[in-house]
């Protein structure tokens, strides 16, 4: 059994198993992903149609109550790709959730192992903490965090008063980098619990009979750390830092709040936002189709190395 | 554009008479105002935005209208930031759409434009007619026909702490310049030697209360030449406005550059018992401004901090505060933006007659007089003397009568979604050269203000 | 984490209680924002507004969380929130574990294209589809409808879930349920009693996910709740935070609001925390 046990961590990353193949289950996955596939298409199957049939038309208010829709063709992709101001918000995006990403999955790691070597009372209130600001609505957490940066009584100025730097009315949103630094940390909090919870639970899994195995070699903590237990839990860090670096080239609610709260809002557009702008604002919805389909298109070739691996990991 | 509205026009008549011939799936057979028997298992729904319409008035339309027709009223309350997404999908849909809503004066021309709503130019004189407030109609119309109509109007003016107003040694101003001169000099003067004390307090992108100045001055936003709309920031009197703009910000406002119009109040309330270790009052209080200009509703938050019943409430106090109308140099209110809202039937709705029962219901004059004792300024402009007569309903009446709304432009609420103006404004201080900046975000404005 | 006797204990025991303390720091610094909003549901609104920060609510009131209970609103907004969302929660985890099933353990035709499917769906921005969905719910009848609302909700959260399930089904070793089989348990027993309970952590994390994503979600709700009855609790407390055109927002009472929008999910993670307390290896090598 002990045996059989400690065999496995050279193998679980490639857990492609070999069963001898009987008729029936030949059959098998068909059905455990039909019940996806079925939900799939019936819900984003028309949405995502029409969003991308959209992008190639004009389609403003006008079509919206009624007016047909007339085809234009790459006519709005022409006119995004050679808007400036696309490129600039791109950039902008793709900095901010590289850093955010990044960040996240770093400080998530630390949370995870620290999670692994306390105390279980020491754990569980690091969790509920870390659920607590998870399960926050939205709403309050922004509303709470432009009062701590607010120029006039914001704590956080007040803070620095107290410790002697003067911040009396100091503005942290008016400046495009200190608004995207705010919104940067504020979007790193509240994505960390997910992250640090996750990777925790990917830790449970290891076998603990190797790393007291490693540790009766003499491995040290951190050379455990780096050549034992990242490598495990690698394919939870790789999926979740694919997730982060999606979500977060998306982020929307944080930043139009942080918008509405302070700052010149079209010198911190990030592409969620920009969407927003024009679709629901200026009801152009031909073209903000067409930016959310250069966003995904944006998101692939940004993962793309990383796709490409997890691809080719599956064969 | 006049394809569309001929389309309207002809969609609407169509169903009007189709209605009137009694045929058809859409609107009743009956006598709308008939009274029991017909309508008893019909319902109208009626989308009120925000929590505005007090819970009172919301009643008495609905059992009002239950009297009067049989069939049932339906109100549902949309939140403001949302009405017009919901609107955009709900509207043209048949099945799902409210019958008649409310809707922010902002984008009233768009979706008149469009052509979300029903023609009622055919009761146009009986619900009030001239009586209305013009501005707010001019932009439910297209073509001279109306779709959407005043439903309430709010406005704003200045509320000013009078003490420190006498400290500066400033007296009340009767002109624009009079206010604009006494407000640099309380800047300077600083009578209570306050941080970055601003004598009127104005944010960075805070359009809505600085068009005033375009305004007084004769100058204006946008405006229709040959059936176009273009924006006329570089126009010489809006340039004067622009110019006074920049004075004020330069010299009389310590306010923030991105500030917008958001909790103006806050500047000018003194804070409550804050008091460090010593006792001493730092710089750090809640007042940093001797003047802000706020919509009328602000009043209630604006005060000496008391307690009533436990809770800490703002009560006015006439001694250090004041409310006045911004004054134009023409002897007349300088005029303002108004706040409030239209109203208008969607024209996918089920239930036309009905619908304009339940207008004819809101243009009364026992309602008119309601909205008016609810602190709203009614539509029809003979029932002002409703609102009241204390300093806060005068004020609001005074400047209503020459407040003015964003142009009519039917692509003006994509303008603002684009948030040009707050970028415009949040440049005007550090200009060189007003007239090209103003040129220059001109040639950003005008593309979209006509619908494509 | 097991422990090993020797000299090296005291070592570590140490190590652990210094770590703990670091451990509670952290929460108390991560979990300050949500302090701040219960603190801030018992003051009011003007207190809220002053230049200091008032630290600790004595002289609050509980009037900001009668006002919330009070509300007709509320109740019926919680009812058909909790309905979507475990509808949703429920769903999502079955199709998306069957679908990580069949991803990490079965070899078939369009096996890759379907994981690559899966990933491209959730790098589609969501903002831009709400028109559309809007219109095919209304086609269908399902506006104003949990089930429909519930669809929605599940299919946006599949693709997410399946990957993450997969990567934990991934990071359990078949071998230990071909061990068990050895033993003479069936696939199906040797899979429920050994891999199964392994991954209890995953559908945990998967849950909670699903749930909060559920739980807060917002835009879809708006388009295709329309009616004020069929609301849910985003949108209702969406109503306390934009209320008026003519009044200021209480703070006050959005805070408290928020304060019991966000009970719930911390009443789920705890009672699923309790069930999955043991996914331990160790248990499920014994003997």
């Amino acid at each position: 059994m002990t045996s059989t046990a400690t065999a496995p961590p050279e193998t679980a990353p490639a857990p492609e198993p070999t069963p001898p193949a009987r008729p029936a289950r030949r059959h098998t996955p068909a059905w455990l992903v039909l019940p996806s596939l079925v939900l799939l298409v019936a819900a984003l199957g028309y949405p995502v149609g029409w969003q991308v049939v959209t992008s190639f038309q004009h389609f403003g208010m006008m079509q919206q109550f009624g007016q047909p829709p007339e085809w234009v063709g790459l006519s709005n992709y022409a006119t995004l790709v050679t808007d400036p101001e696309l490129w600039v918000i791109v950039g902008r995006s793709i900095a901010f959730c590289i850093v955010c990403a990044l960040s996240t999955v770093a400080i998530g790691l630390g949370l995870a192992l620290l999670m692994g070597a306390v105390t279980r009372a020491g754990r569980l209130v690091l969790q509920v903490a870390l659920l607590l600001a998870w399960a926050m609505p939205v709403v309050a957490s922004m509303t709470v965090w432009t009062w701590i940066v607010n120029w006039r009584n914001g704590l956080l100025n007040w803070a620095l008063e107290r410790v002697g730097v003067d911040a009396q009315g100091h503005n942290w949103l008016v400046e495009p980098l200190s608004f995207l630094v705010v919104a940067a940390v504020i979007v790193v909090w509240m994505s960390v619990p997910f992250v640090a919870l996750s990777i925790y639970a990917g830790l449970t899994q290891l076998s603990p009979e190797v790393l007291e195995a490693a540790e009766i070699d003499g491995a040290g903590g951190w050379k455990r750390l780096r050549h034992i237990i990242l490598p495990l839990v690698a394919p939870v860090i790789s999926i979740v830092l694919l997730l982060q670096l999606i979500w977060d080239l998306r982020v929307f609610t944080q930043i139009k709040l942080l918008q509405d709260a302070g700052g010149v809002a079209n010198e911190t557009h990030l592409l969620g936002t920009f969407i927003y702008q024009l679709g629901t604002g200026a009801g152009d919805f031909g073209m903000a189709s067409a930016v959310s389909i250069v966003m995904l298109l944006l998101t692939v070739a940004i993962s793309w190395y990383y796709v490409r691996s997890l691809m080719k990991e599956e064969s | 554009m006049k394809k569309t509205l001929g389309l309207a026009v002809a969609t609407t008549t169509a169903a009007l008479v189709l209605t009137a011939c009694g045929g058809g799936a859409t609107g009743s057979t009956t006598d709308p105002s008939a009274g029991a028997s017909g309508n008893a298992d019909k319902s109208i729904t009626l989308w009120l935005a925000g929590t505005d319409t007090p819970k009172e008035l919301r009643t008495y339309l609905q059992d009002t209208f239950k009297a009067k027709t049989g069939a049932t009223l339906k109100i549902e309350e949309q939140s403001w930031g949302d009405l017009v997404t919901k609107l955009t999908t709900s509207l043209p849909d048949p099945k799902n759409t409210p019958d008649v809503t409310e809707i922010g004066n902002t984008q009233s021309p768009t979706f008149t434009n469009v052509g979300a709503f029903s023609d009622v130019s055919d009761m146009y004189q009986e619900l009030g007619g001239s009586k209305l407030l013009q501005s707010f109609v001019d932009v439910g119309s297209v073509d001279g026909k109306q779709y959407a109509l005043p439903y309430y109007f709010g406005s704003r003016y200045m509320f000013a702490r009078k003490d420190v107003w006498q400290e500066a040694g400033v007296a009340a101003p009767k002109t624009l310049d009079e206010f604009n001169a006494a407000v640099k000099t309380i800047t300077t003067k600083n009578p209570r030697s306050i941080k970055n004390f601003s004598g009127f307090f104005l944010g960075g992108q805070d359009w809505r209360n600085g068009v005033s100045w375009i305004f007084a001055n004769g100058g204006e936003l946008a405006k229709q030449e040959n059936g176009q709309w273009v924006s006329t920031l570089a126009d010489p009197n809006t340039v004067k406005g622009l110019t006074q703009l920049q004075d004020l910000y330069k010299n009389a406002s310590k306010a923030p550059a991105d500030a917008k119009d958001q909790t103006p109040w806050l500047y000018v309330n003194d804070a409550d018992e804050i008091l460090d270790e010593s006792g001493n009052v730092t710089g750090k209080t809640s007042l940093a401004a001797a003047t802000i200009m706020a919509p009328g509703w602000a009043h209630w938050s604006i005060g000496d901090l008391v307690e009533k019943d436990g809770k800490k409430v703002r009560e006015w106090n006439d001694k250090k505060f004041s409310a006045f109308v911004l004054p134009g140099n023409d002897g007349k209110p300088a005029p303002v933006f108004a706040g409030g809202s239209n109203i208008a039937i969607s024209k996918a709705s089920q239930n036309q007659a009905l619908s304009k029962e339940l207008l004819k219901i809101i243009f009364s004059a026992d309602y008119q007089k309601k909205l008016g004792g609810a602190g709203l300024g009614p539509a029809n402009t003979d029932y002002v003397s409703s609102l009241g007569d204390d300093q806060f309903a005068k004020a609001l009446i005074d400047s209503a009568t020459s407040s003015k709304l964003t142009p009519a432009a039917p692509g003006w609420a994509t303008v603002e979604s684009k948030m040009i103006m707050e970028e415009f404004f949040s440049k005007i201080r550090d200009a060189s050269d007003l007239t090209a900046l103003a040129q220059e975000y001109d040639a950003k404005i005008t593309p979209l203000l006509n619908l494509k | 984490m097991s422990r090993i006797l020797g000299p090296a204990r005291s070592r570590r025991s140490t190590r652990r209680s210094v770590l703990t303390v670091v451990a509670v720091l952290v929460a108390l610094v991560w979990a300050f924002p949500v302090y701040w909003m219960l603190n801030s549901a018992f003051l009011d609104k003007v207190t809220l507004q002053s230049s200091t920060p008032t630290f600790l609510p004595f002289g609050g009131s509980l009037d900001n969380f009668a006002t919330v209970f009070g509300d007709a609103g509320f109740v019926r907004a919680l009812g058909i929130s909790l309905a979507v969302t475990l509808v949703t929660v429920a769903a999502a985890i079955v199709i998306a574990f069957l679908g990580a099933l069949a991803i990490s353990r079965f070899r078939f035709r369009g096996r890759r294209s379907f994981i690559l499917a899966l990933l491209l769906i959730q790098m589609l921005p969501a903002e831009g589809l709400f028109i559309a969905q809007y219109k095919m719910m209304s086609s269908v009848g399902l506006l104003n409808n949990v089930l429909g609302l519930a669809l929605l909700y599940t299919a946006a959260v599949v693709p997410f879930t399946v990957w993450m399930l997969r990567g934990f089904v991934a990071g359990v070793p078949v071998e230990l349920e071909e061990a068990a089989m050895v033993d003479g348990l069936s696939r199906t027993k040797a899979f429920l009693r050994i891999t199964f309970p392994l991954l209890a952590p995953g559908l945990v994390a998967s849950g909670v996910y699903a749930f909060l994503q559920a739980w807060n979600e917002f835009t879809v709700a708006l388009v295709v709740m329309t009616e004020e009855q069929s609301r849910t609790l985003p949108l209702w407390l969406r109503g306390f935070v934009q209320a008026s055109a003519t009044r200021e927002t209480d703070w006050g009472q959005v805070m408290a609001a928020s304060t019991v929008v966000a009970v719930p999910v911390i009443v789920f993670f705890l009672v699923v925390q309790g069930r999955m307390s043991n996914g331990l290896v160790g248990g499920a090598v014994k003997g």
